[in-house]
């Protein structure tokens, strides 16, 4: 705990009055409710971040309360950035696409500092000029309207489609219920529309809890947030502390390209990667349906590259001990007794370099999970 | 020739009524299925090894390409030789479901950004499958970036992941920018045998495991590696991303000699702010699949037995939108009617097709060339496809 509250205040977290004290004494009180292990503080790191924890970070976070790790981020510029990055996935405003006008780039920074609610930080990205280059033409751009803000199938909303398409042309109309005769009009009664939370909330749960979410469940998130779109910070904080997100936590799937990417820089240079060099590698991830062959290559070509930092093999003092610490570190879990058993005796092998065993894990299918 | 450039005058000129349309669909439905029995041989006799099929999609309506040959000079000369189909409905599904539904052969209402799979087997799917073929005998070359991916396997629990082709978007992995991080990076470094082996224990040793076999992963690795260092990334021009879908087809093809290089394009859909620029990309893209077709008929073992199948998702409005583009979005028969075009030695000569058939058609005609049968799709084999 010594180590941890030292870190804290390395990384200048604020624990509050007399912080720092409270963390010394730790080791006198009980285990907080939902301790952070290295599973949950990876899984939630992931989630809010988009990027596991930099080694600065686990040290401060291992063993400490979830709801205090989420207190910490839910109000952090990284967390919204990294929340703005995914609606802009979402919307395939990537690449020529992204956005980059003021009103958009301020947008993480309003969000955590709560003068913002994202049902106007998504009105905002749908009103920048990408989104409608991203979408050109009445058909495209009301067909992506109906289907990405409000979750409508337009095969099944012909009417709605063809009212749509008039408004946006300048024409009068009633769409959603609601009269509108430009294209401003359309995408306020879009994103005014129930179908719109309902849309968000339901995304954005399957995104971070990985299932349904409960109909009567979404009801009510519907209700609060439609009585108060500042609520969201809170469901996500409800959401990840829920029994639903500890199972998330112990069903890994695949990663995203963007967070493979994430992981690997900081994992191995002990950093986030620069926006265009994630850009980069992101653009040529997402053009493979199996990315296992590349991203294989790519994990060695940075090990490699003399860029990671890595101890020489007679300064491994417990090759044991240096092998469990990268399972926990890189996988989020305690090593097996046989992987222990395996990994330790080949390094025991002359021809086994500290870089091969870093390859072996970062190249396994097990790490490009999350 | 004057029987073709009629043809092909008529080919713009779409002037069926909607019940005139429907009646001939209807009788053309059921004429099919014994035209269809008929002309088909089994696998085992068919010259046919080898099939590109090209979805020429962004949406590119017939008036620019057989109602104005001179933009497509390749695409003329293969349905010259070949099987010119001239109304094949499509459905304005937005590009990805019209993609799509060539591949799994069912119409594909899928949201215009969705970024999943579906839940219907591709045509990738059924011929690995049926046919039992490896994973590097089945590509898709893609030009529209991540969503594209989805169309390499769907999510049918008889088929999905296993069965599913490699996928490779040439503007993705070949560009300029991305090999510049690689030769900043450098090379990966060959290990020495005893470390690859002891590297093969640690790795063997953790739990779980990875789709496809490690000599495919191993071939796909180094084809991923040899083409970063090639002219593919340095490809420039309106049609990039198109052209290095194209070029890396094409270099798959000579290496892996797979049975099943699919080909989907997407850059026509610039159309919606340039009707210029969009007939530009499709010359140029005419012109990369003639550089594509002269490597297939230069090489020994491709040339007598690869078939081509190129056709649009569909097509673009009838009228220019306010900016002198061409959206797509109104219904017309310029939108829901393309051209299809078939090349290759069990095919019939300059035949041209006049009876409607559908999009969807490709997905169970491509299976039967190859020994498959695309047992969920909706679509019939193409009708007077064979010599």
């Amino acid at each position: 705990m010594r180590a941890a509250a030292l870190a804290l205040a390395l990384l200048g977290i604020a624990f509050g009055a007399g912080g720092e004290a409270r963390a010394q004494e730790a080791s006198t009180e009980a285990a907080p409710a939902r301790a952070l292990d290295d599973a949950a503080l990876r899984a939630a790191c992931f989630d809010l971040l988009g990027r596991p924890p930099l080694e600065a970070e686990r040290a401060a976070w291992l063993g400490r309360g979830r709801h205090e790790f989420l207190d910490h981020w839910l109000s952090r510029r990284e967390t919204w950035s990294h929340w703005v990055e995914e609606q802009l996935y979402f919307f395939f405003l990537i690449d020529n696409f992204r956005p980059e006008n003021e009103r958009v780039g301020e947008l993480p920074a309003l969000l955590a500092s709560r003068k913002l609610d994202v049902r106007t930080a998504i009105h905002r990205i749908a009103l920048s000029p990408s989104f409608d280059q991203r979408n050109p033409g009445a058909d495209t751009f009301v067909t992506v309207v109906m289907e990405q803000l409000n979750g409508l199938r337009v095969q099944k909303n012909v009417r709605e489609l063809e009212v749509g398409k008039g408004i946006y042309d300048g024409k009068p109309g009633t769409f959603l219920g609601k009269s509108g005769s430009t294209q401003a009009d359309l995408l306020r009664i879009a994103i005014e529309d129930r179908s719109f939370v309902q849309q968000l909330l339901a995304r954005e749960y399957r995104r971070l809890v990985r299932a349904e979410p409960d109909k009567a469940a979404l009801t009510e998130l519907v209700r609060r947030f439609q009585r108060d779109p500042s609520v969201f910070p809170v469901l996500l904080r409800e959401w990840l502390l829920s029994p639903a997100w500890d199972m998330r936590v112990r069903t890994r799937t695949s990663a995203p390209n963007r967070l493979w990417i994430a992981a690997l820089h900081v994992d191995l240079l002990g950093r986030e990667p620069l926006p265009d060099e994630a850009r980069r590698l992101r653009t040529a991830l997402d053009g493979l349906s199996d990315t296992g062959p590349l991203r294989s290559v790519l994990a060695r070509v940075l090990i490699d590259s003399g860029k990671v930092q890595l101890p020489a093999k007679a300064e491994i003092l417990d090759p044991t001990q240096w092998i469990a610490g990268l399972f926990a570190r890189l996988l989020g879990r305690e090593a097996s007794a046989e992987e222990l058993r395996a990994f330790a005796t080949a390094f025991h092998e002359p021809e086994c370099r500290p870089q091969t065993v870093l390859y072996a894990l970062v190249t396994h299918p097990e790490y490009q999970t999350y | 020739m004057l029987q073709r450039q009629a043809a092909l005058e008529s080919c713009s000129n779409f002037t069926v009524d909607r019940r005139a349309l429907l009646l001939g669909a209807a009788a053309g439905a059921l004429a099919m299925p014994s035209l269809a029995s008929t002309s088909l041989l089994a696998p085992q006799e068919r010259k046919t090894k080898h099939v590109v099929l090209v979805a020429f999609a962004g949406g590119v309506r017939t008036r620019e390409t057989f109602g104005a040959p001179g933009n497509v000079p390749t695409l003329e000369a293969l349905a010259n030789e070949g099987v010119l189909y001239k109304r094949v409905k499509s459905s304005n599904l937005g590009h990805f479901g019209a993609a799509l539904s060539i591949f799994t052969g069912i119409s594909e209402a899928r949201g215009i950004r969705e970024n999943a799979r579906g839940g219907d087997p591709t045509l990738f799917e059924y011929v690995r499958k049926d046919a039992g073929l490896r994973a590097s005998d089945v590509w898709i070359s893609t030009s529209g970036g991540a969503q594209q991916t989805n169309f390499s396997y769907g999510l049918h629990p008889d088929y999905g992941a296993r069965y599913g082709a490699n996928t490779v978007d040439g503007d993705g992995l070949f560009n300029a920018e991305f090999k510049s991080i690689l030769e900043a990076w450098g090379r990966p470094k060959a290990l020495p045998p005893k470390e690859a082996e002891l590297l093969g224990r640690m790795r063997g040793a953790i739990g779980g495991g990875s789709a496809g076999s490690a000599e495919d992963s191993a071939r796909i690795e180094k084809y991923i590696l040899d083409e970063l260092t090639s002219g593919t990334a340095d490809i420039r021009g309106a049609n990039a991303a198109d052209a290095k879908a194209i070029r890396v087809a094409r270099n798959l093809l000579v290496l892996f000699k797979p049975k099943l290089v699919s080909i989907v394009l997407q850059q026509a859909d610039a159309a919606h702010g340039s009707y210029n620029g969009y007939v530009e990309i499709i010359r140029r893209n005419d012109e990369a699949l003639g550089e594509l077709w002269r490597a297939v008929r230069a090489d020994p073992e491709l040339r007598d037995s690869t078939a081509f199948v190129i056709l649009p998702e569909f097509g673009r409005d009838a009228d220019l939108n306010s900016r002198r583009g061409l959206d797509h979005g109104d219904g017309s028969n310029d939108l829901e009617y393309v051209t299809a075009t078939c090349w290759g030695p069990d095919f019939a000569r300059h035949r041209i097709v006049e009876e409607d058939v559908q999009a969807i058609d490709v997905c169970p005609t491509v299976c039967e060339l190859l020994g498959a049968s695309a047992t969920k799709a909706r679509g019939k084999r193409l009708p007077k496809l064979f010599a």
